[in-house]
């Protein structure tokens, strides 16, 4: 180990910093900008609630309880209310399994973030769907 | 050891502060600047897995493990479920076969590239630390791509996997491959060639075969003595496909010190092993069959099952990861599941392999070990 090859290794590293310089930026930024998920991604959950049957499949097979199902609530024939608690969710994707209605889909929407804790109980109109009050900060809009 | 010299030691809590004593505390007792004693205290980290086993079925079973080691989720709910289709006697698929040795393959690697930049990040080499993490995105994506979730991936069920492989996975899969194959070439000659590295690593935590064996490790740590002691060739799971490829046990020997094994000697291993892993995924990629990935009846077989016990294991990342499982006669739960970590007896073994050794070096000897708490705590 000479001089010269410690000096090679040092050149090897100022090589790559230097490489990286010229790329562009491997962060977002967040949350003006957001990376593009896939398809699969297992985030919040929507409730189609034409093709619920409330057969509660997806209530028994929840690990860790975090939905709730009213069952008087009806809008269709069959259906009923969920209300997913995502305080206890560990978005493990089982329920949507458990469906055989094509009623309960995981979305791509990840930021679930509230400042109230009773915020993350999703009832029926929130779970339903994906719309939701933009949120501003300083003048400009993101999610 | 004379109480005399004990009369000038002073106790240190390595942990649970500590940045890198991620849930783990050991008590240290120094002579100056050396340990003369070395207390490790599980216990930290405990989350009663056996216990939450009780109260979970067969299918969300598999959640609790894979949160036990998040690193290699993939290798550690594979016992579980190996276990529970031992029980109901259920047929894999072919295409299920293979897609889970290629994931648990993939688990392995990111697991590997975890240590690895984590292993730089404690002897203070952040710059080593970072480029491996670069390459964990990549598995990262793929996890992501082919489960929905980065870390707790919730793949095997019993009677196959959930998840199918698309295009896309693919993709990302020989992309990641790829990628990190040419990248583990230089990687291997800038971390090993470099002095700093080597001054700080070698010599640095020897032992012998048989002081290994009395501790209870396995995996790489003993691999790295020159013991080519793998359950992917000594016990085949007829499950898995490893007898669909062409490997070699990656072990590690250094003609200093024959049959010991010291923190350098460690971290070749962990390279060795990761060029196997590669080598297994390239073979495994085109042969994976078309079919089912999932067995039509085991929906049904595994929610209730017969009476009966079974022990599965795994070569995981860091040991044998085992599970033991006994159901009663139309159990919807497991009647008593035991875990068995690998790094419990890597932990404990730093009772008699740190007392000796410089306080500098501790982190380094714990550190080559690749210990998790997730799995002694449990
Ligand atoms: S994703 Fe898992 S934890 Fe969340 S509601 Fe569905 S079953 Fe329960
Ligand atoms: S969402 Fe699906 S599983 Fe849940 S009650 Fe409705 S139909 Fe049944």
């Amino acid at each position: 180990m000479g001089f010269f090859s410690v000096l090679g290794d040092c050149f090897q590293i100022l090589k790559h910093t230097f490489r990286q310089v010229f790329k562009r930026p491997f962060t977002y930024f967040y949350p003006f900008e957001d990376r593009i998920y896939p398809e699969r991604t297992r985030g919040r959950h929507i409730h189609v609630r034409e093709n619920c049957t409330a057969c509660a499949q997806c209530v028994r097979i929840c690990p860790v309880v975090a939905i709730r199902m009213d069952k008087e609530d009806k809008m269709y024939e069959k259906d009923c209310a969920l209300y997913f608690d995502y305080t206890r969710c560990i978005f493990c994707g089982l329920c949507v399994q458990a469906c055989r209605f094509e009623a309960l889909f995981h979305t791509p929407v990840v930021d679930l973030s509230e400042g109230d804790r009773d915020d993350l109980i999703y009832g029926p109109d929130k779970i339903e769907t994906l719309d939701r009050d933009p949120l501003k900060w300083r003048g400009r809009r993101f999610r | 050891m004379s109480p005399d010299i004990l009369d000038g030691s002073m106790d240190i809590w390595f942990g649970p502060q500590h940045v890198s004593a991620h849930g783990w505390a050991t008590k240290l007792t120094l002579v100056g600047d050396y340990i003369v004693e070395c207390d490790p205290n599980a216990g930290y980290f405990h989350r009663s897995a056996e216990k939450v086993l009780e109260f979970k079925n067969f299918r969300q079973g598999p959640l609790v493990l894979e949160r036990m080691c998040m690193l290699e989720a993939f290798l550690a709910e594979y016992p579980y479920v190996a276990a529970v289709e031992k029980i109901a006697e259920l047929e894999i698929p072919e295409r299920a076969k293979v897609m889970r040795t290629i994931m648990m393959e993939m688990s392995r690697i990111h697991s590997i590239q975890f240590w690895w930049g984590q292993f730089n990040a404690e002897l203070g080499f952040f710059t080593m630390a970072l480029w491996p993490w670069v390459d964990r995105e990549y598995s990262l994506d793929v996890f992501e791509e082919l489960t929905g979730s980065r870390h707790t991936v919730s793949f095997s069920t019993p009677g196959g996997v959930k998840y199918d492989f698309t295009e896309k996975v693919m993709t990302q899969l020989n992309r990641a491959i790829d990628r990190f194959e040419d990248r583990l070439v230089k990687f291997k000659d800038m971390q090993l060639g470099s002095p700093t590295f080597r001054a700080r690593t070698e010599n640095i935590g020897l032992y012998d075969v048989k002081q290994g064996l009395k501790w209870g490790l396995s995996g790489p740590p003993i691999k790295a003595c020159g013991v080519p002691m793998d359950l992917r060739k000594d016990d085949p799971d007829p499950n898995l496909a490893y007898d669909m490829v062409d490997f070699d046990v990656p072990i590690t020997e250094n003609p200093e010190h024959p049959g010991q094994s010291d923190a350098f000697d460690r971290m070749e291993q962990r390279f060795a092993e990761a060029e196997t892993a590669v080598s297994i995924i390239k073979q495994l990629i085109p042969q994976i069959p078309e079919g089912d990935i999932v067995d039509p009846k085991a929906r049904g077989k595994a929610n209730r099952l017969p009476e009966g016990e079974a022990y599965a294991r795994v070569e995981g990342t860091r040991g044998i990861t085992s599970v033991w499982l006994k159901t009663e006669e139309k159990g919807q739960t497991a009647y008593r599941a035991k875990i068995r970590g690998p790094c419990i007896a890597s932990y404990y073994a730093l009772k008699d392999l740190v007392p000796g050794s410089k306080f500098a070096d501790f982190i380094v000897i714990f550190g080559s070990l690749d210990p998790y708490p997730g799995w002694w705590d449990r």
